[in-house]
């Protein structure tokens, strides 16, 4: 009877999708791989759009003089725009970069009890963190915006 | 005994060669944070000639290229983990190989032409 039951209702579930992120409580290490997928994608879209954006400069007649200087309104807001992506997109690379290092030291067996991957974890996003507020405090410092 | 099956054969594949790629982007993107932090103080006069110097140019096309195999890699686990309709899943992970390489051909070209011209 169980067994009916269940089997009827792996029916109609269908093929299952990983991970449910929905289900679980939050702690450190599932925080940690969620964002590193996360910041993955966020820096694939980047890394296209950048790359677009060279090969758009490259096919400019003189790329040495084409410093965009419209003044318009429209353009200011994308550049706002720009700076918050600009941040996002920085806080992602650093992020991706030292977890990436992390998962790296885990697949050579380094790391992986749980005390050890904890802290860890904390000090991927406080890298990450500290790296980003460096980055733009020269940015700032440089006024380069 | 186990059966082995197509998928598991390029699972283990993807899996060495997302790591092997990664261990690659660690010193191009080193050298990316580098090359942001010595254009930032003069893009005007930097940013033109950036990829006319041979180690810039070889260091871009080759970020390019990694960068692009990494992420497909990446965004092909994440579309078969969370989409569960086959035919939709191929599609998902046709559509971004097609994406990816396209970008790094012609970003790849776009870097030797500025390499050419500045």
């Amino acid at each position: 009877m169980t067994d009916e039951k269940h089997k009827s209702t792996k029916k109609t579930i269908g093929s299952p999708t990983s991970p449910h992120l929905q289900i679980y409580k939050w702690n450190i290490s599932s925080l940690t791989s969620i964002a590193h997928r996360f910041t993955g994608v966020v820096l694939y879209f980047s890394i296209i759009f950048i790359v677009w954006y060279i090969i758009y400069y490259a096919y400019q007649i003189n790329p040495a003089e084409s410093a965009e200087t419209c003044d318009c309104p429209l353009k200011k807001i994308f550049d706002s725009l720009f700076s918050l992506a600009a941040i996002g997109v920085t806080f992602s690379l650093y992020y991706h970069f030292a977890n990436g290092i992390r998962h790296l030291f885990w697949d050579i067996g380094k790391g992986f009890d749980v005390k050890t991957a904890r802290k860890t974890g904390y000090l991927t996003l406080f890298i990450a963190l500290l790296l980003t507020i460096i980055t733009f405090a020269i940015v700032i410092y440089l006024k380069l915006w | 005994m186990v059966k082995i099956s197509h998928s598991t054969k390029t699972g283990s594949h993807h899996w060495l060669m997302q790591r092997i790629s990664a261990i690659a982007l660690i010193p191009l993107i080193l050298w990316l944070v580098l090359s942001l932090v010595q254009i930032a103080q003069d893009p005007q006069s930097y940013l033109p000639v950036f990829f006319a110097y041979p180690l810039n140019a070889v260091m871009g096309i080759l970020l390019i290229i990694a960068s692009m195999y990494h992420g497909s890699l990446g965004m092909r686990v994440i579309i078969e983990d969370y989409i569960s309709n086959k035919t939709k899943m191929h599609f998902y992970i046709m559509l971004v190989h097609f994406i990816s390489i396209t970008t790094a051909v012609a970003g790849v070209v776009a870097i030797i032409r500025l390499h050419l011209i500045g």
